[in-house]
């Protein structure tokens, strides 16, 4: 059991780490595109990325089952290319949970973006720099404590998602039993003292992790 | 927070550099085929307990690993139309199996009667309630408290419970006492933890916490007849059918009925 144990926070870490990953390649992009756009249909956009928000877990597992089965088109298609069934794998778990967090990363980069203001840019444009070397020199360190709060509450998110995981991993030991799910398990099989152990850790583990974000965010604030 | 940064901003650069690479190579570890896949048991909640003590006999007998993966009929029911790499479902009910069997989804012959369920009032605070004490105080209106029950859609308890409630003329009175648990193993939970005082479980549940409660008539309920079957996706279909006949043999049979069930293959129809 203490194995099992060990394998679903080793799932956990590396689904929470890998999501986290692509959640800034992501919505890096992402959250600058809507900063500076100026059209209206920016709430448009606004509002789907916020969708996981407000959406239960089991609605989007829902669709996401349905999209990842073997019989639909997405399903077909990941498995002619990659030659293994999507629904129920660790990858889709990892794509539910990059959709899943995507709000709590994008959200905090946007709002730094958007107070960002233009001129440091436009010095840096006119000295001659170009786009990318604009961001990794000028965005990328103002912004830092940004990055950290979205990839912080990214993978804070991700790991203690419970109902899409279920639904579209399908609690398969070694492979989608994440730790929320072998809690869910432990208490299902009336194996309460083991329950109560992952629990507190998980408990302890993100209070921790939290208070470390509020802490920087505080830092930054009082600066 | 100056080291941090630093670290967070040349680590942020490498990997925006690398990301892809790198995801390339995690995907790839991700994708991995395990070598040896053990035979995967999807049970609904209820069994479930039961299914983790037999196991170690099973792995004796063959010499084969097994996982248990449990959860609740409906959604196991769903995850298995949808794809779910399971072998073999033991559902809480016959409905879902005869509807994957109707989907040609498993193997011919496959369906077994596995175990018959049965349903218990139980109390933390009053283990001496009977189902008689339950009716008349609700009847009479001295019986103000909650009760809880599974949910009658997609947890069998859950259904054959509302099937008792309704044939006494209770459902709809009790509408806003009830309290709907996701499943039997829930609902077992609301009232061992003494969150709801009393509530319809599965007999098997109390049989195995040790604990008191008091059996339904069974001819209140359609019986709640538990099958399994073997899926046609199953890559070892050999296996599974071994599996199958541990299960449906006179011992465990046995084993079955002092969990607090009556025995499937008895009565088998």
């Amino acid at each position: 059991m203490i194995n099992a144990d060990l394998t679903a926070l080793f799932i956990t870490l590396k689904m929470a780490a890998i999501s986290t990953l692509i959640l800034l390649l992501l919505g890096t992009p992402l959250a600058w595109w809507l900063a500076k756009m100026k059209s209206k249909i920016k709430v448009f956009f606004e509002a789907v990325i916020a969708l996981p928000i407000i959406l239960p877990p089991t609605v989007l597992g829902f669709y996401l089952l349905i999209a990842f089965a073997p019989q639909s088109h997405l399903g077909q298609l990941w498995l002619q290319l990659t030659g293994s069934q999507l629904a129920f794998s660790f990858s889709a778990i990892v794509i539910g949970s990059v959709l899943y967090s995507l709000p709590f990363v994008v959200q905090p980069l946007q709002r730094a973006f958007e107070q960002l203001g233009d001129h440091y840019l436009e010095a840096a444009t006119m000295l001659g720099a170009k786009p990318l070397d604009r961001f990794f020199s000028i965005v990328l360190p103002m912004t830092k404590a940004s990055f950290i709060t979205a990839a912080s509450l990214g993978f804070a998110h991700t790991v203690g998602e419970f109902g899409i995981v279920l639904m579209i991993g399908g609690n398969i030991p070694d492979q989608t039993r994440v730790l929320s799910i072998a809690i869910f398990d432990h208490v299902e099989a009336f194996e309460y003292a083991q329950a109560q152990t992952l629990s507190l850790s998980l408990l302890i583990a993100s209070f921790v992790l939290l208070t470390l974000i509020y802490l920087l965010n505080h830092k930054k604030v009082s600066r | 927070m100056g080291f941090a940064s630093y670290i967070f901003y040349n680590v942020g650069r490498s990997l925006l550099r690398r990301g892809y690479a790198l995801l390339m190579l995690l995907s790839l570890i991700a994708l991995q085929v395990q070598a040896e896949t053990p035979l995967r048991i999807a049970v609904s909640s209820n069994f479930a307990p039961v299914i983790k003590q037999l196991l170690p006999e099973f792995t004796q007998q063959t010499g084969k690993k097994a996982q248990v993966i449990s959860g609740v009929t409906g959604g196991l029911y769903q995850q298995l139309k949808h794809g779910a790499p399971y072998d073999i479902f033991l559902s809480a009910d016959s409905l879902r199996p005869q509807k994957l069997a109707q989907a040609h989804l498993i193997i011919p012959h496959s369906l077994k009667t596995y175990a018959y369920g049965q349903l218990a009032i139980f109390s933390m605070k009053n283990p001496n309630i009977t189902w008689r004490d339950l009716l008349t105080g609700y009847k009479k209106n001295h019986l103000t408290k909650r009760l809880a029950i599974a949910n009658p859609k997609t947890a069998p308890y859950g259904k054959a419970a509302k099937q008792c409630l309704v044939k006494q003329g209770l459902w709809q009175q009790l509408q806003k006492k009830l309290i709907i648990g996701n499943n039997i193993s829930q609902t077992f939970q609301q009232v061992r933890s003494q969150a709801v005082p009393m509530g319809i479980v599965a007999y098997s549940q109390l049989a195995i916490n040790k604990l008191r409660g008091d059996l339904l008539p069974i001819n209140c309920y359609q019986p709640i007849k538990q099958q399994l079957v073997i899926l046609k996706k199953t890559l070892q279909p050999k296996l599974a059918q071994q599996f199958s006949d541990f299960l449906l043999s006179t011992k465990i049979q046995q084993k079955i009925a002092l969990y607090g069930y009556l025995s499937g293959t008895k009565t088998d129809d």
